[in-house]
């Protein structure tokens, strides 16, 4: 039986136990403390924890992102709340130049033990506000990067990202944040207690024997429900969930691959130079043989404000089957 | 100072140091007065010129000069380089992105006022800095949370080409100081005196709670931005008349002045150091340069 929750709530769950096991952990952004969050993802945490420690800011992602690295060097295991993934490029300086680069600069001497919380995926925001860019973290060496697509995995990869000493970026979906925990059909059972899912592991929805559909945050409903719609038509499809972009579990990948010999990867970052062409890359360069391939994601175009045009560049379950049915040939 | 810097200078030509290479020469008054005010506690973030600030700070000069002429014994392990040097254990870190420190010292200034430990937190930046975003943000938020940031700004008058003068609103940086809440001093960096004043009454500001403070001390960046900058922005009339003020000549003379060392006693402190750097130089080059199948280490923890 679910509890009743919604997404954002099991976040602020897993914020509030890691607040409370580590006295070092500040979470500093816009509004997260007062107002809780944007999307409710640090509701209740000042109140317990004190304006100190739960820190809004003004809105200068700049001076958090960089406070962030000089509390990393006090000791602390700050929470950087970007609101919208898509204002990481007025600081992304910090974040690629210091927050990923330090530790290695510094010959291993120093540590970023810093998250950075952001919320990602279309909603009908248009160009400015519906991006992903998961491809553009994982792109910039030493960020770890992780995109749930439930709140089981919400709760626990928060929870390892707090205790990593490395950097990680985790990017919710704003689509998913308000969702409430009952309706979703994986990952909608959340303990009340702490517990992690580890960094860097995919995990199989549904097991299947002509095509692994490789997806992860808020396509990853939608492609369980092609998965579900084309299985009328004999197709039995393995959807995986990434779960983490940095590291990229390609073991559960190439497992899986192997067995199909057909591999989509739905993506709704963009298509070029990003998530999909890296993961068939490394499945080619692994060798592994291939049927059949091919890339569902935002066809390099910002995302359009008008739903007509949304709906026509952000991969969604009826994009998915139709890809489906192209890739394999039941009749 | 000088000697340190003249002492890299030795591996440009050789190409031990085979990238850029910032030195501070002419600059030396403006470290040299923060010896002795800081203590392991309070943080220093420095720049791409950062060599004169870690020696301020007491970071090890050896393991500096290692990782600056690319050795495996260096401060980071060769992995830094001579613009990215860090040390935790002194709270002393340097970023090669111009302004990209301050926001750095005002989480270290937060650190400090949640441990309540009395620390202030110093960013060293150049002129062109302060015309960044980040340097905006910073302030003000060190102003509106009251935070013990001290912002030591060495205006050389140029940013690589662009004079100063060109590039601010204000005539001068420390008048924006009251519109961040912050105390604001300029001061002639060539005397070092001036500095240390203003520097230990923004140290003890910072310690008593008072909020942050900007020093805007002048002074002449004596090279070209970087080693091999052929510096045609500047006029050799200019370059010429202003390296005749040199702020370790100017100290020199105002201690024989005071009759505090003879120009003897100085020459012969001069000399013994410049031995010790010459034989630093000779053990550091029998260092051994890092391994390269080690490239890829040190990207995660984990």
């Amino acid at each position: 039986m679910s509890r009743n929750l919604n997404l954002s709530q099991c976040i602020s769950e897993s914020l509030h136990l890691e607040m409370e096991r580590d006295p070092k952990v500040i979470v500093i952004g816009e509004d997260v403390g007062a107002q809780g969050g944007v999307f409710g993802a640090t509701r209740g945490l000042q109140k317990k924890f004190g304006s100190q420690r739960v820190v809004d800011t003004p809105i200068s992602e700049s001076a958090i992102t960089g406070m962030g690295v000089g509390l990393a060097l006090e000791g602390f295991r700050p929470v950087l709340e970007i609101m919208f993934v898509d204002f990481i490029g007025v600081c992304l300086d910090q974040v690629y130049n210091a927050i990923a680069k330090n530790h290695y600069m510094s010959g291993g001497r120093i540590r970023m033990p810093i998250v950075i919380k952001t919320a990602g995926g279309c909603i009908g925001s248009g160009a400015q506000h519906s991006q992903c860019l998961w491809g553009l973290f994982a792109h910039l060496p030493g960020l770890k990067v992780v995109a749930p697509s439930n709140p089981y995995d919400a709760k626990g990869l928060l929870a390892s990202a707090v205790e990593s000493d490395d950097p990680v970026i985790f990017i919710e979906h704003k689509g998913l944040l308000l969702k409430r925990a009952e309706d979703f059909t994986f990952g909608g059972e959340v303990p009340a207690e702490r517990y992690t899912v580890p960094i860097g592991e995919a995990k199989i929805l549904r097991d299947g024997r002509d095509l692994t559909l490789i997806t992860l945050s808020g396509t990853v409903a939608p492609a369980v429900l092609a998965a579900e719609a084309v299985a009328k038509s004999r197709i039995d499809v393995e959807v995986l969930d990434l779960r983490s972009v940095v590291p990229l579990d390609m073991v559960t990948v190439i497992e899986s691959v192997r067995k199909t010999g057909r591999v989509l990867v739905v993506d709704e970052d963009y298509l070029s130079f990003g998530l999909s062409g890296e993961v068939i890359t490394r499945l080619v360069e692994a060798g592994v043989a291939l049927k059949s391939v091919k890339r569902l994601a935002v066809p390099d175009v910002p995302i359009p404000g008008a739903v007509t045009l949304e709906r026509a560049v952000v991969p969604n379950a009826d994009s998915i089957e139709a890809t489906i049915l192209e890739m394999v040939d039941k009749r | 100072m000088r000697q340190f810097e003249l002492t890299c200078l030795q591996g440009v030509p050789t190409r031990e140091i085979h990238g850029e290479l910032h030195t501070g020469v002419g600059q030396e008054a403006i470290s040299a007065a923060m010896v002795g005010f800081l203590t392991k506690e309070d943080a220093l973030c420095s720049t791409h010129r950062n060599h004169l600030h870690a020696i301020a700070k007491g970071v090890d000069m050896r393991a500096m000069l290692a990782e600056i002429f690319e050795k495996s014994t260096g401060l980071c392990g060769g992995y830094g380089g001579h613009m990215h040097l860090f040390d935790s254990d002194l709270k002393f870190s340097a970023t090669g992105i111009v302004g990209a420190g301050v926001p750095v010292a005002l989480g270290h200034a937060y650190g400090a006022q949640l441990k309540q430990n009395n620390a202030v937190a110093v960013a060293v930046v150049g002129d062109g800095a302060v015309n960044t975003g980040a340097f905006h943000e910073a302030m003000n938020m060190a102003g509106a949370m009251k935070l013990p940031l001290i912002v030591l700004v060495e205006n050389n008058e140029w940013a690589i080409s662009v004079p100063f003068s060109a590039a601010s609103a204000t005539e001068t940086i420390a008048e924006r100081a009251p519109s961040w809440a912050a105390h604001g001093v300029r001061v002639d960096g060539l005397d070092v005196e001036q500095v240390v004043d203003a520097f230990s009454n923004a140290v003890q500001r910072g310690r008593a709670g008072q909020g942050p403070s900007i020093i805007e001390a002048m002074c002449y960046r004596f090279r070209g931005h970087f080693e091999g900058d052929a510096d045609l922005y500047r006029s050799t009339e200019e370059k010429e008349r202003r390296r005749a003020a040199d702020p370790i000549e100017r100290i020199k003379a105002t201690l024989i002045e005071r009759s505090l060392a003879t120009a003897a006693e100085l020459d012969g402190i001069e000399l013994s150091i410049s031995n010790s750097m010459a034989e630093m130089l000779a053990s550091v080059r029998s260092d051994p340069s890092p391994n390269a199948a080690d490239a890829r280490r040190y990207v995660f923890v984990n």
